[in-house]
């Protein structure tokens, strides 16, 4: 036996134990062709889509006319709904009409001009308009009626001006306080850098927890885990080469997405250093990890893997800020965001791609995801070891 | 009675490239109890459900009850007359529903009237012995009970053909043996055509006549005692010593030699008893010039079983035994060093003990077999053994080590090879071979080393670089046992080692195992439910309920049951369900059927061999022949086990 040590953790033949390990993770999983071809996709087919296809902006909302003044400046009001804003989807003869075609969802917002609508604003009175807005979709919705109100807004007061006979170009003279506004970080507002990033950030989310899981659940299946038991392997070195094979491996698809997709792509600036940038999302997945390993634990195959992952997913998308800031939330769902690492991980994310910042504004980020990941790891290593030890 | 049930002509199935079954052919009359036997993967199951016309073949003609199975529609028309039940155990029943709702569910299903339906399964579940747990949710009953509840559901429309997919895989040979009595008898009585399949060759003598399977082939098909007059010979039991050096020898001049425990089992092929024992005397005294002549000490001679007659078919059509094991190492030194020692260990969960003061002893370079039904505690043992699971009391030394204080000491120093053969599929062969080095901690030199070995032992050459889930039964066996021996353990553990491969496989394999323990001296502890396997080892323990009731040699074992219950006599009969009804009448406690056949336990052979085929003539059976029979493992093990639950139901 003179060629066997007793192993400890750091020994040679420990360090060959997490070395085999790693490459038999990393074997599986390049010889599984359907999860490949998925994860491929997901690095990048599904970060391109994200990128050029999702929007937050307004863009071409389709606006029909009920005008029931027919005069200059009715008229005049309708034509300032333009592209890109909006898109002019010809007029309506009546209210039920304008009605039918917000239901069809054929228009996204129609404008109302009441009869008399220039002859009373000449005579100086109150008028109002009315849009209709189709808010199923609450944000299109919020920005239709925001950018329509800004819209007729500016008219009212074009209007009065030149009733006052200051000049069409509404020149005011009087005391007014103009908003100046100076955009950072994001200057020309370009949502692909939001979106891509964030999709990026979810897929390696889903990979985090999925991977692992799936291999630990596939060793339950075959049975091969009660073999590893016999070996002189600790859990530790059954559960941590996962962790480290699909950290690469998932490390290598954010280089692909960032790098073949979000760079040349899209022109994604990527500020800051991009040795961070892989340094966080390693720590990143290592805590994710865990709780995909966890999952694993109480998992009995690869179908209820899938479904666990999506369990955890959801929410911890959700409480992460990635679709809402975490300011919006109720106080209880605020309290729970602390617990998401996905939280951290975006703030450092978006810190380093986009603002540019170092450790030095990131440490508190970094910290906060180091105890989650130790604690979650550790918890998944001790039901594991309660369940085969 | 001469009708055809089935016809089978040139049936061809493949799953994608693979080749299950290859034009086979077989023709089952009505009234006949037929079976298909054969390892894991060689095509029984296609067939079996081609027949029940739930799975679509690629070539040939399936025939029931003069009805071509070539369509749908076809196959519907012939459903009611036939009754199924697939592979796995109560996989087509409901386990949250009791024994009485999956009956009926099965009734209504088939639509049997209330009435009837009622009666019959009063009827079944009585023959059955199930009727006193009724209510009991199928998910909580045994095996054994799990089959026979399949059974019934499988009967209750009556159906004129019943197609049973291995019925007794997974079931231990009490419950099996149960089994098949209610089978033969439900089968007879009703006039029902049967087709039934299984993986355990020494169930053929159940069948009237058998089909044997082989990787999409069928072998041969007739009665089991044509099968077996198909390849004339004899089979000699002996022993010689010394042991380790007579098996090479022998099996230069007769390849299908084994070791069984002590002694020494030969196929002499073509040779009668007399011939068998000149040749064998000739190759053991001249063969090997060096060496000395070794004498053969104890004798006995009979008709091969099936199994060897089978194994004579592969080779003939160029099957090899042979592993490329060097024949002349030197034999371990007999030595007196305990491996493996139990004392006193037992396993708690919650009120149930699993495990209830077991102690053993296994020296180095024996093969130990640690016999029982499921649930009687054998995986527990060898959990705690192996250090998976802690004893709740007890302590054991496994390869000099204590096992309560150095639990990775003795993972470094035995070898575990599980049921499932844990091998990873996707990776390759010396991939699998090279993770378990990395693992024992081999530096890379030596793991080149023993990855040659293993792939020499395993006849694994050719093979290396092919996925590891796609090789053969027989060689994932083998491979996992290189696996587990890639760190050249002093112990090693094989938890149902055999499970689905053929009998080659089987025969390599346990060549190895005998290698292993007689020229390196490893101590090999294995359980098996195979009786036949529980041969090849040199001691036993038999456990039940949790605690060894039996341990001693299997020679001793079978002796005893001699000295307790008698001899095995073997009765030929014209109808063998009265026969077997006289014999009981007649005071018999031990009779079981056997195809056209009646066993029986005797104590006094000679009188009741003479006075049998009158008792029975005047009850209007013709005996055919009356001989006594070796007794198996498998009569010690029900003989024990049945001896025990009736024990245990006189004083709960």
């Amino acid at each position: 036996m003179s060629h066997m040590t007793n192993g400890g953790l750091l020994s040679v033949a420990g360090l060959r134990r997490l070395r085999v390990m790693t490459q038999k993770e990393l074997l599986q999983l390049f010889r599984d062709a359907a999860l490949m071809v998925f994860f491929l996709y997901s690095f990048t087919g599904d970060i391109y889509m994200a990128a050029s296809g999702v929007s937050m902006q307004l863009k071409n909302a389709a606006i029909a006319t009920l005008d029931g003044d027919r005069s200059f400046a009715s008229r005049e009001l309708a034509s300032r709904f333009q592209p890109p804003y909006f898109q002019p989807a010809g007029s309506v003869a009546d209210a039920r009409q304008a009605i039918r075609r917000l239901d069809d969802g054929d228009v996204m917002a129609v404008l109302d001009i009441p009869p008399r609508f220039q002859e009373r604003l000449q005579r100086g009175e109150q008028v109002s308009v009315q849009l209709q807005v189709d808010t199923s979709n609450s944000v299109l919705g919020f920005l239709t009626s925001s950018y329509g109100a800004q819209i007729v807004g500016k008219y009212a007061l074009e209007a009065a001006a030149q009733r006052e006979g200051l000049g069409a170009a509404g020149g005011i003279a009087g005391p007014l306080v103009e908003a100046d506004t100076r955009v950072w970080y994001n200057p020309n507002q370009n949502d692909a850098w939001f979106m891509g990033i964030s999709e990026l950030l979810t897929v390696v989310t889903l990979f985090s927890i999925l991977l692992p899981a799936a291999a630990m659940v596939r060793e339950k299946e075959r049975g091969t885990i009660e073999q590893l038991m016999v070996t002189p392997l600790t859990s530790f070195q059954i559960l941590f080469p996962k962790v480290v094979a699909m950290t690469l491996v998932i490390l290598a698809g954010s280089a692909i997405a960032l790098f073949g997709v979000l760079g040349p792509l899209f022109q994604l600036p990527m500020r800051g250093s991009l040795v961070s940038f892989f340094l966080i999302t390693a720590l990143y997945v290592f805590t994710t990890a865990g709780l995909g390993l966890l999952a694993a634990t109480v998992a009995r195959n690869l179908a209820q893997v899938g479904m666990l992952t999506v369990v955890i997913l959801m929410p911890m998308l959700l409480l992460s800020g990635a679709w809402t800031p975490i300011e919006a939330m109720p106080p209880w769902m605020r309290g729970l965001a602390w617990i998401s690492p996905l939280h951290y991980f975006l703030d450092a994310a978006y810190g380093i791609l986009l603002k540019g910042v170092g450790m030095d504004l990131l440490w508190d980020s970094v910290l906060a995801m180091s105890v989650l990941g130790v604690v979650v790891f550790a918890a998944g290593m001790r039901r594991f070891s309660r369940q085969f030890g | 009675m001469a009708a055809t049930a089935i016809r089978v002509e040139g049936f061809t199935k493949r799953y994608g490239k693979r080749l299950a079954a290859d034009g086979l052919a077989l023709t089952v009359q009505r009234g006949e109890i037929y079976g298909l036997v054969g390892a894991d993967g060689a095509g029984k199951s296609s067939l079996m459900k081609a027949v029940a016309g739930v799975l679509a073949h690629d070539g040939g003609t399936v025939e029931v009850f003069g009805t071509v199975i070539d369509s749908e529609r076809a196959a519907e028309k012939v459903k009611q007359r036939i009754g199924f039940l697939p592979q796995g155990l109560g996989l087509n029943l409901y386990p949250d529903l009791s024994i009485e709702e999956n009956v009926d569910f099965f009734g209504r299903l088939r639509g049997v009237p209330g009435a009837e339906l009622a009666e019959r399964k009063n009827m079944l579940l009585g023959m059955t012995r199930l009727d006193a747990f009724r209510n009991r949710p199928m998910r909580q009953l045994s095996g054994g009970m799990k089959q026979k509840l399949g059974l019934v559901c499988t009967l209750i429309h009556e159906p004129e053909l019943v197609i049973l997919d291995e019925p007794t895989t997974g079931v231990d040979p009490v419950s099996r043996r149960d089994f098949w009595a209610i089978l033969g008898k439900l089968l007879e009585e009703k006039g029902i055509t049967a087709l039934v399949s299984t993986a355990y060759l020494d169930e053929a003598d159940r069948f009237h006549r058998v089909s044997l399977f082989h990787e999409g082939k069928v072998m041969g098909e007739g009665t089991p005692a044509e099968l077996i007059a198909r390849v004339p010979g004899t089979l000699a039991l002996f022993r010689a010593e010394p042991q380790a050096d007579a098996l090479p020898r022998l099996k230069a001049q007769f390849p299908q030699t084994e070791a069984m425990g002590a002694w020494l089992r030969v196929f002499a092929e073509g040779l009668d008893a007399a011939q068998a024992r000149a040749a064998v005397d000739t190759c053991l005294a001249t063969s090997a010039p060096a060496s000395t002549a070794i004498q053969v000490t104890e004798w006995f001679d009979r008709e091969p079983e099936l199994e060897d007659v089978f194994v004579a078919m592969l080779r003939q059509r160029g099957a090899r035994l042979d592993t490329s094991l060097p024949a002349d190492a030197p034999a371990a030194a007999p030595t007196s060093t305990l491996a493996i020692e139990a004392t006193g260990l037992t396993r708690v969960f919650g009120d149930f003990r699993a495990a209830d003061a077991v102690s053993f002893a296994v020296p180095q370079g024996e093969i130990f077999g640690l016999l029982g039904a499921n649930g009687a505690g054998k995986t527990t043992v060898i959990k705690m053994l192996t250090g998976i699971l802690k004893p709740s009391s007890g302590s054991g030394r496994v390869a000099g080590a204590d096992m309560r204080s150095a639990g990775l000491a003795i993972k470094e120093r035995i070898g575990y090879m599980s049921q499932a053969f844990s091998l990873y599929h996707d990776l390759s062969v010396v991939e699998n071979i090279r993770l378990y080095a990395g693992i024992y901690g081999l530096d890379d030199r030596r793991a080149r080393q023993r990855s040659d070995w293993v792939i020499g032992m395993a006849g694994l050459a050719g093979f290396e670089n092919d996925a590891a889930g796609r090789l053969p039964m027989g060689l994932r066996q083998r491979l996992a046992l290189g696996c587990a021996l890639v760190h050249e353990p002093r112990v090693l553990f094989l938890d149902e080692p055999t499970s689905g491969v053929d009998p080659i496989g089987r025969r390599m394999f346990w060549d190895i195992l005998f290698h292993l323990s007689r020229r390196e001296g490893v101590a090999i502890l294995v359980t098996t439910h195979y009786m036949s396997e529980a041969e090849h080892c040199d001691h036993l323990a038999l456990m039940f309920a949790g605690r060894v009731v039996a341990d001693a040699s299997p020679e001793a074992m079978k002796q005893e049951l001699v000295t307790r219950a008698g001899q095995l006599l073997e009765l030929r009969v014209d109808r063998p369900v009265p026969a077997q009804n006289a014999l009981r009448d007649a005071g018999f406690a031990n009779v079981a059927l056997h195809g056209r056949a009646v066993h029986l336990l005797s104590r006094d052979a000679d009188t009741d061999r003479k006075r049998l085929p009158a008792l029975l003539d005047k009850a209007g059976i013709a005996v055919q022949s009356v001989g006594l029979r070796p007794l198996s493992m498998e009569d010690v093990f029900v003989q024990r086990i049945t001896a025990l639950e009736d024990a245990g139901r006189r004083s709960p």
